[in-house]
């Protein structure tokens, strides 16, 4: 038999994973080392447990939210094709996608704002930054670079945001589309 | 294999071989060991808690740091189709040398990420995740390789698009496609590899 080790947990912990073993059928020894085997696994390659636990729930997300993967570089490609197709047509698509998003999250019991730039963060995964700012008196900045998007996508996606936004109720006071930069101002009416 | 311990912990019975990795881990990272290992057990409960498990959580993770990596981004799913839609009638086939060029070049990223591992286990798995497919296979049997997919929602044009992507992927990853079998949102695709 191998040598074995006690380690300390807080109980209700302990408890937790001896309800989790018995659902799934497995020992608690196995459970145990198993996760922590996992902890080991994630850590030689260089990643924290609660950041891969916290995207785990971002993709699942993703996906209530009707996202999908896509290569980047076609994305634009086809964007750029499509708009320079159909500009008009395309445009009130777009637009009408965005506002289908703002109905969304203005009728989920959360944060609009929080869960737009969430919503945001997965829709560029990475690929650019966007930044929403509240400034006095119900206004809002919105920025969005992307140093890849192409000139028609940078539109499309500008008419999305709009929509978002013009779901919730705000207008556009200012806009600053150019490739790879959307810039907007927007307003509440009171 | 827990045993009370007598101020609201628990002592948890582990090999001693893990307990001293486990050691060593929380010492390169400054906390106790029985920290860590809580930290451990508290997010293995939260994956528990969203219907997976944290190995489940921790391959999902570095696949999609690769499609990260290889170049993807989310996208909502009714303006891609929407996209393709518009354009396919008229522009299909440069749409579909496309797709096989973007394939080819995922296929070689692939091969070098993923050097001395199981690509073609990995890539079923991307093409499940990254495709929201509700099925994928990929079987090796006599002599072939097999990938057969299925989506309940995929586009006609979609599937298309997609059978393209693969077969570039493939044919970067040493397979030649040897015939296709599809229909809306279904394929079966036949490959051999290449000496």
């Amino acid at each position: 038999m191998a040598r074995r080790k006690m380690l300390a947990a807080e109980e209700d912990i302990a408890n937790g994973i001896v309800e989790m073993a018995k659902r799934r059928g497995a020992t608690i020894y196995q459970t145990v080392n198993n996760i922590l085997e996992q902890a080991l696994r994630a850590d030689g390659m260089g990643l924290v447990l609660k950041d891969i636990i916290d995207r785990r729930g971002l993709l699942e997300r993703a996906r209530e939210m009707g996202f999908t993967f896509t290569v980047e570089r076609l994305l634009y490609d086809v964007s750029d094709m499509a708009y320079e197709h159909t500009k008009n047509r395309l445009s009130e698509i777009w637009q009408e996608t965005g506002r289908w998003y703002g109905k969304f999250f203005a009728s989920r019991d959360e944060d609009v704002l929080t869960a737009l730039e969430e919503a945001m963060e997965l829709l560029t995964f990475g690929a650019s930054e966007f930044a929403i700012d509240e400034g006095r008196g119900g206004g809002i900045s919105i920025s969005c670079v992307g140093e890849r998007f192409t000139p028609g996508f940078t539109d499309l996606f500008s008419l999305f945001i709009e929509g978002i936004f013009e779901a919730l109720g705000y207008r556009t006071t200012a806009k600053e589309v150019s490739k790879g930069i959307i810039r907007l101002r927007i307003d509440k009416p009171r | 294999m827990i045993k009370r311990d007598p101020e609201d912990t628990k002592l948890i019975v582990v090999p001693s071989s893990l307990a001293e990795r486990l050691r060593a881990v929380a010492v390169r990272q400054g906390i106790s060991l029985t920290n860590y290992a809580t930290d451990a057990l508290e997010q293995a409960l939260r994956a528990d808690g969203m219907g997976t498990s944290l190995q489940e959580s921790v391959d999902l993770y570095r696949l999609m740091e690769i499609q990260r990596g290889a170049g993807s981004v989310n996208i909502s799913r009714s303006s891609l189709n929407r996209l393709i839609e518009e354009l396919y009638p008229n522009q299909g086939e440069e749409m579909r040398k496309a797709w096989r060029e973007s394939g080819r070049w995922y296929g070689e990223y692939l091969h070098t990420k993923l050097q001395g591992e199981d690509v073609l286990g990995f890539f079923e798995k991307v093409l499940l995740v990254s495709w929201n497919l509700d099925e994928v296979e990929i079987k090796k049997e006599a002599g072939f390789t097999t990938l057969r997919y299925a989506s309940f929602t995929m586009p006609f044009q979609t599937t298309e698009l997609l059978i393209s992507f693969i077969s570039g992927a493939m044919s970067s990853l040493g397979y030649e496609e040897l015939d296709r079998d599809y229909l809306r949102g279904m394929a079966t695709l036949r490959f051999k590899a290449v000496e």
